[in-house]
């Protein structure tokens, strides 16, 4: 293919060949026929499209967000082609690369491996791939090239932020509802002390009490108190109106990462966790714990994304039935566009379930995206408060979440 | 232990005053390019002047003819504008011009404003005497224990018009011929400013002003002494012409060819750059691979470029002499086509390259149509 620059040239030969004759200008004449040889000349440089194999090592295949990936980009040539090669590896538009190029130009020899390196940092959760790579060969004096998308493709995760909890919040705030392996308040199994009993055949003899037995004058066996670890339903709402807002301030995104840090507390200290994500229908990774479960998880939140308007009620009335009895629920959404939150809370509640709503203001980026009038706004804010107070009433527990703000101030509202 | 308060020293850094990184590069061998294609420039100027004598330009007629009709005739008295001092000075004053332009901040506008007060004092201090007042203004004047204030205005006196005329006629004069020098200046300030817009600006410029010469034109417009000539037998023979017009060419093609590839190089390596900050934050051995690469990518280059220029000057003779050869010949080619003149080299010149064009049909690569 003709580049700008062939183009620009050959006119301006053209030109000052048919300007010499004009004006019986030799110097003219000589000049632009010397500048059309050339031109006819380099596109016998045209080089052949060398035949290439690409492969790409990166640190991981997987990265939070904001977290850095060095990929390795090697192209070796396989055969005798040979010339000028421009390579450009196509990244995901919101891809930020902090190191280095994901471009290249080099000059191609039979059988060389070249290889370059950059580093990439991507802010936003999903599934990305880089690639595929464009390359173009041209002539050395980017009159002529040729193109070619090689189809070299690497898949890779970026999976929410994951905050660390503060110990403090957790155990002041919600101490049993999120501190995983919890005391059931029964005898059992356990660590805590709940009283002392008589031994009885059977018991093993190193629960007995020796300070007893020596105080007593008979065999004494400590009880303590049954541990158990929880099963604990994440709920998040990726409704078509959690994507208010833009790029990370949006509900949807910061219900992401606080479901992501929970779902990662809560695995740590052994529990049970199952995802449930509704938007136009219904997602659900069931319990199951330890990391390869959080990397499920993980993924499942990656792949959320804003569609339909399924109500909270329907929702609720579809899984109550296979979520464990008693087991808290923590809801993931702004309460937006959503008329029947307060049935939905009620149904659940008077089953037994505990919810606890961590609630992203979604009003906050509309006042930052400056979309909402004032007086609008403070209605919607007034509304906001009122469904809010409303949840509390129930004596269920909702973190009002403001934009910015880390998982853990959300926690701090209880 | 007291720790020791490191004064800073009031005077400016040089790299605050002047970015004198872009005038050496990153990397030696743009450089060095930088060089070579400003070498270039002044050799296909040069020739390109020889060729067309600013004399003989209809610019010259304009403006000589406009000064001497004007009021401000004596200013443009001695227009005469000459390739030997323009194209040198222009070339100076694209270089100067580049590296005012790496000033900083505020001392890009201190410069500025002295360079206008030099040269307006240049101009005017011949002329110009201040004569002061007995009293500085304003002063009290009369008998002793007078209560009278009054202005004593400082006196202009003009001492010698003449000298200033002759400073404004030299000024304006070299300033005219700016017309000419205007082709080598953005060129200069292209190559070195890596500003596509400049190079491509000096080759229109060169077109142009090409196109408004004609041949011994200066003498039917003012006399033999101020053209510098008195017959019309200068004029060079077609194949000289040709011929000349051949190296002035292929100097035009290296001085395009090595600004682009100054420009193309430079771009190349800044994307190595960490966004927003200079070389230093590369590692050396970074920065060695990034030398590396530019080395092997400009060798190749050169190497291509020295071939290109060989085979096209090869080429261009073999048209001209293969065009001698058939306008000379007697036969039934030059019975039945006038060759022997500028339609016949052109026509002559196609027909090459139409051959070649038949050529390159069937040899060299295809375009491919689809992805891989």
């Amino acid at each position: 293919m003709w580049s700008k620059k062939a183009a620009a040239v050959t006119g301006g030969a053209l030109f000052l060949a048919l300007a010499g004759l004009i004006r019986l200008n030799y110097l003219f004449i000589s000049a632009g026929l010397v500048m059309l040889i050339f031109v006819v000349l380099a596109s016998f440089l045209d080089v052949w499209m060398p035949n290439v194999k690409i492969r790409r090592e990166t640190t991981s295949d997987n990265i939070f967000e904001n977290g850095d990936m060095s990929v390795k980009f090697i192209v070796k040539n396989k055969g005798l082609g040979i010339g000028f090669v421009e390579i450009y590896d196509q990244l995901p538009p919101q891809a930020r690369i902090t190191k280095g190029s994901n471009y290249t130009l080099l000059y191609m020899r039979p059988w060389q491996e070249v290889s370059f390196e950059y580093s990439l940092k991507l802010p936003l959760r999903g599934h990305y791939h880089l690639g595929p790579v464009k390359m173009r060969v041209k002539d050395a004096f980017d009159l002529f090239y040729n193109e070619r998308i090689e189809e070299s493709v690497h898949s890779f995760s970026v999976f929410p932020e994951i905050e660390i909890l503060e110990e403090q919040v957790i155990t002041s705030r919600a101490p049993k509802l999120l501190s995983g392996a919890m005391p059931l308040n029964v005898i059992g199994t356990g660590t805590e002390f709940y009283s002392l009993r008589e031994f009885v055949p059977g018991d093993s003899l190193r629960s007995v009490n020796w300070k007893a037995l020596a105080k007593k004058g008979k065999m004494m066996v400590n009880e303590t108190v049954r541990e158990d670890v929880m099963d604990v339903i994440l709920l998040l709402d990726a409704r078509e109106v959690s994507a208010v807002g833009g790029g990370k301030d949006t509900p949807l995104e910061m219900s992401c990462r606080a479901a992501a840090t929970y779902a990662k507390q809560l695995l740590d200290e052994r529990n049970n966790v199952a995802l449930m994500i509704y938007g136009e229908s219904v997602e659900k990774i069931d319990l199951d714990r330890g990391e390869h479960h959080l990397f499920k998880i993980l993924t499942a939140l990656s792949s959320a994304i804003p569609k339909g308007n399924l109500k909270l009620e329907i929702v609720m009335k579809d899984m109550l039935p296979y979520i464990p009895s008693g087991s808290p629920i923590i809801l993931f959404s702004s309460l937006d566009d959503d008329h029947t939150i307060s049935e939905a809370f009620t149904n659940t509640i008077s089953r037994g379930y505990t919810i606890t709503t961590i609630s992203p203001s979604s009003l906050d980026f509309e006042e930052k995206m400056k979309r909402i009038p004032a007086q609008p706004l403070l209605i919607a804010r007034i509304e906001r408060d009122n469904m809010i107070s409303e949840i509390r009433s129930f004596g269920m527990q909702v973190g009002d979440w403001k934009s910015g703000e880390a998982v853990n101030t959300a926690l701090q509202g209880f | 232990m007291e720790e020791k308060e490191v004064k800073e020293s009031r005077l400016p850094q040089i790299k605050d005053i002047i970015n004198y990184n872009d005038f050496f590069g990153e990397y030696p061998l743009i450089f060095a390019i930088k060089i070579i294609s400003s070498l270039s420039l002044i050799f296909v100027i040069t020739e390109f002047y020889n060729y067309h004598n600013p004399l003989d330009s209809l610019f010259t007629k304009y403006v000589k003819q406009l000064s001497d009709s004007s009021a401000g005739s004596e200013y443009f008295s001695s227009f005469k504008p000459d390739p030997n001092i323009f194209v040198l000075w222009s070339v100076v004053a694209g270089f100067i011009f580049y590296l005012f332009t790496l000033l900083k901040g505020k001392y890009k506008f201190f410069v500025l404003l002295l360079t206008i007060i030099f040269v307006g004092q240049y101009i005017s201090d011949p002329a110009l005497d201040w004569k002061l007042g007995e009293h500085i203004i304003p002063s009290k004047v009369g008998d002793e224990g007078a209560e009278k204030w009054t202005w004593k205005p400082i006196k202009i006196l003009y001492e010698d018009k003449k000298e200033s005329v002759e400073r404004i006629n030299e000024f304006t004069t070299r300033a005219a011929t700016l017309i000419f020098g205007l082709i080598p200046f953005l060129g200069i300030y292209g190559i070195w400013k890596r500003k596509a817009w400049a190079v491509i600006g000096s080759i229109a410029l060169a077109v142009i002003i090409g196109w408004t010469c004609n041949p011994n034109y200066c003498l039917e417009n003012f006399d033999a002494d101020y053209c510098g000539y008195d017959s019309k037998s200068k004029e060079s023979t077609w194949d000289e012409t040709l011929a000349g017009g051949i190296f002035v060419g292929l100097g035009f093609i290296i001085y395009i060819e090595l600004s682009y590839a100054a420009i193309k190089y430079e771009n190349y390596a800044e994307q190595f750059k960490p966004a927003g900050m200079d070389n230093s934050l590369l590692t050396d051995a970074q920065k060695k691979g990034v030398s590396k690469t530019l080395r092997t990518l400009f060798v190749s280059y050169l190497v291509n470029l020295g071939v290109m220029l060989f085979l096209t000057f090869t080429m261009a003779e073999i048209v001209i002499n293969v065009n001698d050869y058939l306008s000379t010949t007697e036969g039934i080619i030059q019975d039945s086509v006038e060759l022997q003149g500028p339609y016949g080299i052109v026509f002559t010149s196609l027909i090459f390259l139409m051959l070649l064009g038949f050529v390159r049909m069937f040899v060299g690569a295809d375009y491919e149509t689809e992805e891989s």
